[in-house]
């Protein structure tokens, strides 16, 4: 069964409620498409692991307060996901190779029920993204989904950290004027 | 567009993508606390860019984690615990019960014994709830508009030693009012003058660090700890 953005609004609904079951609910309802997000970013499983438990602790203590900040209920908890990682991933001395990882999740095949959470209303995003030259969307992408820094990307794209800088606001002032249009 | 919307448009992008070196991160989420322009940028740019994990491929997470999370909910849900999560606005409707018998202190039990109930006064109601992202400072604000008085608890965090917190009202583009230094009680009620009780509905209710005896300044000095939109209830 497909599950829709009210069905996902219903359960954080309840969770608000102290709903156990309804926690569950959304646990497999969105749990997998949490991980590859944590994944993504950490390229770890054992610590996008602890992440990913943090991160439905936190749902379960802010289910109240999600209405309070007007994002669909998918971001919501795509943006508790990646800003635990990224913390962690912050947080971390030394980065951690990711090889391994990131081939399981290129392997790993999304199921029915994570695939219809995933395909969300508007892809505007890509289409837009699509607007920019290859490595200006690749180095949104990569701060996005791989949490990459300025610095990282600086030296990826091997340019100085403040071209790089410049570089990506006027990316984001182009993806902005693409989005409002 | 002015030059400052795409100034900000930018720094949100920025901050959403956590690009933001440390110190301008902690003041952009200073600014969130107080600046609704800036939240909406904030909100756009999250709801956006969220759309880029539609590329992240799900992956089930190992088998055990379930049953750790099932039982830590489990351990956590208390039957009091309600109160204090996602019921806070009820909870204070069961306060308002509690504060027609008099002492505010017996509120507190009042409430974890009453149900939730509607309040015998039908007009409306404001509250709102303060928290910040830097900090574990959780206080529920109630405002009652029948003597402009504000209901204030803090369920979680303090302030730093030798420190206090200092309540702001920030109404539309207006600088920020103080409304007082909070005591060291979890519980104050606090009266607002009552030109400024109408312009709790739809303001910011925020929380800064001060030194002992709040801002000198009139305008908040420290940090913004915590923050939160009135809402009608």
């Amino acid at each position: 069964m497909a599950t829709t953005r009210a069905d996902i609004e219903g359960m954080i609904a309840r969770i608000a409620g102290e709903d156990r079951a309804a926690f569950l609910d959304l646990y497999d309802a969105t749990s997998a498409k949490l991980f590859g997000v944590c994944l993504r970013v950490l390229k770890d499983r054992g610590e996008s692991e602890d992440v990913l438990q943090d991160v439905f602790i936190k749902v379960w203590k802010n289910a109240g307060r999600y209405n309070v900040n007007g994002l669909s209920p998918m971001t919501w908890l795509i943006t508790i996901a990646r800003n635990a990682a990224i913390d962690r991933l912050r947080a971390r001395k030394t980065p951690a190779e990711g090889g391994e990882a990131l081939d399981r999740l290129q392997d790993a095949a999304p199921g029915p029920e994570a695939q219809a959470v995933a395909a969300s209303e508007a892809r505007e995003v890509v289409r837009c993204l699509g607007t920019l030259d290859d490595d200006r969307a690749a180095a949104v992408r990569g701060a996005y989904l791989d949490g990459e820094t300025y610095q990282t990307l600086a030296a990826r794209f091997d340019v100085p950290l403040n071209t790089m800088r410049t570089w990506l606001r006027r990316s984001l002032q182009k993806l902005r004027e693409c989005l409002d249009g | 567009m002015a030059e400052n919307d795409e100034e900000d448009a930018g720094l949100a992008a920025e901050y959403v993508l956590h690009l933001l070196p440390e110190d301008e991160r902690r003041a952009a989420e200073d600014r969130l606390a107080v600046d609704g322009g800036f939240r909406a940028l904030v909100a756009d740019w999250t709801e956006h860019l969220a759309q880029l994990a539609d590329d992240v491929a799900p992956v089930a997470p190992p088998a055990g984690l379930r049953a750790r999370l099932a039982e830590a909910v489990s351990a956590q849900a208390r039957p009091s615990r309600g109160a204090t999560q996602g019921r806070g606005i009820m909870r204070w409707f069961g306060g308002a019960v509690g504060m027609a018998f008099g002492a505010l202190a017996a509120v507190v039990i009042l409430i974890a014994v009453l149900p939730p109930v509607q309040p015998p006064y039908s007009g409306p109601f404001y509250a709102a709830e303060l928290a910040g992202e830097q900090s574990d400072l959780l206080v529920q604000a109630r405002f009652d508009p029948r003597d402009d008085t504000l209901l204030v608890e803090r369920q979680s965090g303090a302030a730093a030693a030798g420190r206090v917190l200092q309540l702001w009202l920030i109404a539309g583009d207006a600088d920020p009012v103080s409304l007082g230094v909070l005591p060291e009680d979890t519980t104050a009620r606090i009266a607002v003058p009552a030109p400024l009780g109408q312009q709790i509905a739809g303001g910011i209710l925020a929380i800064s660090d001060e030194p002992p005896g709040g801002s000198p300044t009139g305008l908040p000095t420290g940090d913004v700890l915590a923050a939160g939109e009135v809402g009608e209830v």
